[in-house]
């Protein structure tokens, strides 16, 4: 059982949670014992039942202990699948939450949602502006999982968080790729998943970059020139990606860019590789703009060295408004792991109704 | 931080080299990791990239004070 806290009122029960660090700054919806006990019940799991350990500070991630952070979070009860399965993928060893938690670096948890869950649970906005605010499912799945991340986790600014600006998406950072407009299979499915799956994939992420590119139907090369104008913001030369290399990134493609790929014969294997292939630096400009990392390059002289070990570290969604821009999304890429991406099923199965909100769970 | 409890943990006498702007971090993870005791040596902020020379500078003043940290 989470240990309690008394106030006199809901104002000062969040004024006292401000105080204890346990906020993300911004007004949090109290949670009382009463409304974590529905959220919980409404994993369909047991509320002692420890998902893991979570890094820097060692917490013990029990459904309860999530189901707090969903609450503050301003989730509804149906969402709790989601959040709970953000919590284990990021728990996954493979991730190095530990670390990502305490580096300097700006990243943050991506979550990008698949399959039907994105209707059935939320819904999960993955079109215009699905990664802008005025969407409650994207909104409060990803504050959930950063809550979990502070009060669980342990991760705080400045103490055990180490990064030395953070970037907006620490806030929250989620949407779901919109199958439906996409030209290419979803990625859970690429994946290796069934349609019918809903999964839940987490990257360690920078803020995205935007990517502008005017298709023109004339240019038999536009596939081409979008391939490169997309490697030039996935793995500019300054990003961990290009420096460190190893690690895996994120393509969000508009439904507009994903078409004109898709036109040339492209499909997410073919499109990763040719990224893959592009997304390379030669040895002098790495010695140029990143001589601190020197001893980290081992490849021979003269020969451009690529960003990422191998094309599947490159995943690609589509999701957003259909026009012009795109999203290179670059990553931190460090830890024993390299902060590999995670996908895990969600297991909507467990799902359980809960009753409805009664007047005296406002009471504390 | 990490590295240094470890390390101790190992049975090898270990001291962790943490900067100035990183000791709270430093002090977190010593005690997340149920080591708060754990040894530790203050540098000034910023070591990394600040040159050869000073790298020699900061060598030599904290010398005695891992000396000392690794002897008792």
């Amino acid at each position: 059982m989470t240990g309690m806290l008394s106030a006199a009122n809901e104002a000062a029960a969040l004024d006292r949670l401000h105080e204890l660090n346990c906020t993300d700054g911004l007004p949090v919806v109290v949670p009382t014992e009463a409304r974590v006990a529905r959220m919980a019940l409404a994993s369909g799991l047991d509320r002692d039942l420890a998902l893991g350990e979570m890094g820097p500070g060692k917490g013990i991630a029990t459904v309860e202990k999530v189901a707090v952070a969903a609450v503050m979070a301003g989730c509804l009860p149906d969402y709790m699948p989601l959040v709970v399965a953000a919590v284990k993928a990021v728990l996954d060893p493979r991730f190095d939450l530990t670390e990502m938690q305490a580096t300097t670096h700006c990243t943050a948890p991506l979550i990008l949602v698949n399959g039907p869950a994105r209707h059935d649970i939320g819904p999960i906005a993955c079109g215009f502006g699905a990664l802008g605010p005025g969407h409650r499912a994207n909104a409060s799945i990803g504050r959930a999982l950063r809550l979990a991340m502070i009060n669980i986790g342990g991760g705080r600014p400045g103490e055990s968080d180490m990064a030395l600006l953070g970037h907006p998406g620490k806030f929250t950072y989620c949407l779901g790729e919109d199958e439906e407009a996409s030209p290419l299979p979803p990625l859970h499915v690429d994946l290796g998943f069934a349609p019918e799956d809903s999964t839940v994939t987490v990257i360690g992420a920078e803020a995205p970059h935007s990517v502008l590119f005017g298709g023109d139907g004339d240019d038999p090369e536009s596939a081409e020139r979008l391939l490169e104008c997309l490697a030039i913001g996935l793995a500019n030369i300054v990003t961990n990606n290009a420096v460190l290399t190893g690690g895996a990134a994120l393509v969000l493609l508009n439904p507009e860019h994903a078409a004109v790929l898709a036109d040339a014969g492209l499909d997410r294997r073919r499109i990763a590789e040719r990224l893959h292939g592009l997304c390379a630096h030669s040895p002098e400009a790495l010695a140029r703009y990143a001589a601190a990392f020197a001893p980290r390059r081992t490849q021979s002289v003269g020969h451009p060295r690529s960003c990422f070990a191998d094309p599947e570290d490159i995943l690609i969604a589509v999701a957003g408004g259909t026009g012009l821009y795109s999203m290179a999304v670059p990553t931190w890429c460090g830890g024993p792991h390299r902060n590999r991406a995670i996908t895990v099923p969600v297991e909507t199965g467990q799902h359980c109704e809960v009753p409805s909100t009664g007047h005296a769970e406002v009471n504390l | 931080m990490r590295d240094g409890i470890a390390i101790a943990r190992l049975g090898i006498p270990a001291v962790a080299l943490v900067t100035d702007k990183f000791w709270p971090q430093g002090d977190f993870v010593a005690n997340s990791l149920g080591m708060p005791d754990a040894p530790r040596v203050r540098l000034p902020h910023p070591v990394a990239g600040t040159g050869e020379a000073n790298l020699e500078r900061i060598a030599d003043a904290i010398a005695p004070a891992i000396v000392e940290a690794l002897v008792h």
